[in-house]
């Protein structure tokens, strides 16, 4: 498969506060996201992984390496690489429908065909009903589908997604998981997932980066092989258990370090 | 998977549309209107007590009757209502000048910080003086006509829209503006889409409290030198130790100021209607 998006020996050091030397945030990473795939950035907290994916998204400049996209240094926010943020930040001024269609607005498509595309990607993620709603009338789970329409409706080359069910509650993760892994096996889009639960990795990614902090850096890649769907029936297998121990064992010991 | 066809990719819908939370009356339980009243009454009734028992002089205090009848015999002729006419306009013009010279100003400071280095200073040297003190320079430029009077309005409120303005600018969330970026907005669409919109209920909110202040500056503008106006009915009416019709003026003031800031906030709700939702009280 081709090579969608990359890093290469990218390092971040982050100023300290004093003057001095700063945190080293990752150090001389490298990594290739093939086109099409479904990669998981896993690790514990302080791993670097959150940095890296704002790298890619050009929200954040690496103090050394590149990031290029297509084979292009990427230098400063590239709407290609669409990002699913955390806390939604959907606009709140804007009905569902308006923040569906900002994507296709700042491409200049005209109104009628912009309500065309946030109809269809709003039916795409169940909320048909919700278009005139505004976010702040919908649940964070509801919020966080809008915000994968808007995503999806902007057409980006690869999707960035930063812990994005992270903030809903267990069953609701657990629903919006499947719904991603339906629209991704539909639209083909590239989609680079960070996470801290070995799980959300082990069910959603076809490979998981496992990374480990203090410096960050990449300590596995590991290709999930798992059979797909995966429903909580596969999650009984001999093999879920197998890889969920080797990724556990990956990084067991920078939980202990985190949580003492 | 080749080519599905759109109905593969409808996933179940979240929750019904139905489900919008129910119009509620204010606090039900809670007798805040009651306590209102109370409060207005009480106050009404200290006064009636005080001078119609004898215990304050009218001279001193005009006692509620006198008022009355002295509002009475104003609201017939045309003097009362042309003086909150000519008090209106000039508020009306002055703080309508000042709104379209600070609000573009507010924001370009808080968007972009050159702007706002240059100003800052100025704004330091005139925040502290109070808008009567420009009442002598005002005179000499421009007499003691309307120009004056409006020029007054101008100086007391501009520094506060505008300081309320960058404020708001700069409290826009920069997680959407980075969102809207990522969206492939330029600066731009950033400023239209994400900082006016972001910045609004703030400068709003500002709006309402400069114009009250405008209220005040324009009163002492006309209390100094105007032949209309509430102000120069209340400064006349005390030249000729009228305090009933002092007393008369003071309450007009009230309730045109109340009136005003009603009208502010059904504006401001029509401006903002993604605020309704968030404050349903």
């Amino acid at each position: 498969m081709n090579t969608i998006l990359s890093a290469r020996g990218v390092s971040k050091r982050f100023a300290g506060h004093q003057g001095g030397g700063g945190v080293l945030a990752l150090d001389a990473i490298s990594l290739e996201v093939r086109e099409g795939e479904f990669l998981c950035l896993l690790g514990a907290s302080g791993c670097g992984k959150s940095t890296l994916l704002n790298m890619f998204a050009g929200f954040v400049a690496p103090s050394g390496g590149e990031i290029r996209l297509r084979d292009e240094a990427i230098t400063g926010i590239d709407p290609r690489c669409g990002m699913v943020f955390q806390s939604y930040a959907l606009f709140p001024w804007k009905t569902v429908r308006e923040n569906v269609a900002f994507g296709p607005k700042m491409k200049g498509i005209g109104r009628g065909e912009r309500r065309d595309i946030a109809e269809r990607f709003l039916a795409m993620v169940g909320l048909s009903g919700f278009a005139g709603h505004y976010p702040v009338e919908l649940s964070g789970g509801m919020q966080q589908r809008v915000t994968l329409a808007r995503c999806l409706a902007a057409n980006p080359e690869v999707m960035l997604m930063d812990e994005p069910f992270a903030a809903l509650d267990a069953m609701t993760r657990e629903v919006l998981q499947g719904e991603l892994m339906r629209i991704q096996a539909q639209s083909g889009k590239t989609i680079v997932f960070v996470t801290h639960n070995i799980d959300e990795a082990l069910v959603m990614a076809d490979r998981i980066v496992v990374m480990s902090p203090r410096p960050g850096r990449i300590a596995a890649v590991i290709d999930n092989d798992l059979p797909r769907p995966r429903h909580i029936e596969a999650q009984s297998l001999p093999a879920y258990a197998a890889l969920k121990r080797q990724v556990w064992n990956l990084i067991a010991g920078d939980l202990m370090a985190h949580a003492a | 998977m080749s080519t599905p066809a759109t109905s593969d990719l409808v996933l179940p819908a979240a929750a019904s549309p139905g489900e919008r939370p129910k119009w509620r009356w204010p606090r039900l339980g809670r007798p805040v209107l009651l306590l209102n009243l109370l409060g207005i009454f009480s106050l009404y009734g200290l006064w009636a007590l005080a001078t119609e028992s004898g215990f304050v002089s009218p001279l001193f205090f005009p006692s509620p009757s006198m008022v009355a009848a002295e509002a009475q015999s104003i609201a017939g002729t045309a003097d009362l209502w042309m003086s909150i006419a000519a008090s209106s306009r000039r508020v009306f013009i002055g703080f309508g000048l000042a709104t379209l010279v600070a609000v573009p100003l507010g924001i370009l400071m808080g968007a972009w910080w050159p702007a706002k280095a240059v100003i800052d200073p100025l704004i330091s040297l005139l925040r502290p003086l109070p808008s009567i003190t420009w009442i002598p320079l005002t005179m000499l430029w421009l007499g003691i006509g309307e120009g004056q009077k409006i020029a007054i309005v101008f100086m007391g409120s501009w520094i506060y829209i505008l300081l309320y303005t960058v404020e708001s600018t700069k409290r826009v969330d920069p997680l959407l503006v980075k969102a809207a970026r990522n969206l492939g907005a330029g600066n731009l669409a950033v400023m239209r889409e994400v900082v006016l919109p972001g910045s609004l209920p703030g400068i709003l909110a500002g709006l309402k409290v400069s114009l009250a202040i405008a209220w005040s500056c324009v009163l002492s503008a006309e209390m100094v030198a105007a032949q209309t106006g509430l102000g120069a009915l209340i400064w006349s009416a005390k030249d000729w130790g009228n305090m009933p019709l002092v007393l008369v003026g003071m309450v007009c003031i009230s309730a045109t100021v109340l009136i005003a800031d009603l009208l502010a906030n059904r504006l401001e709700a029509w401006l903002l209607p993604w605020e309704r939702h968030r404050r349903p009280n």
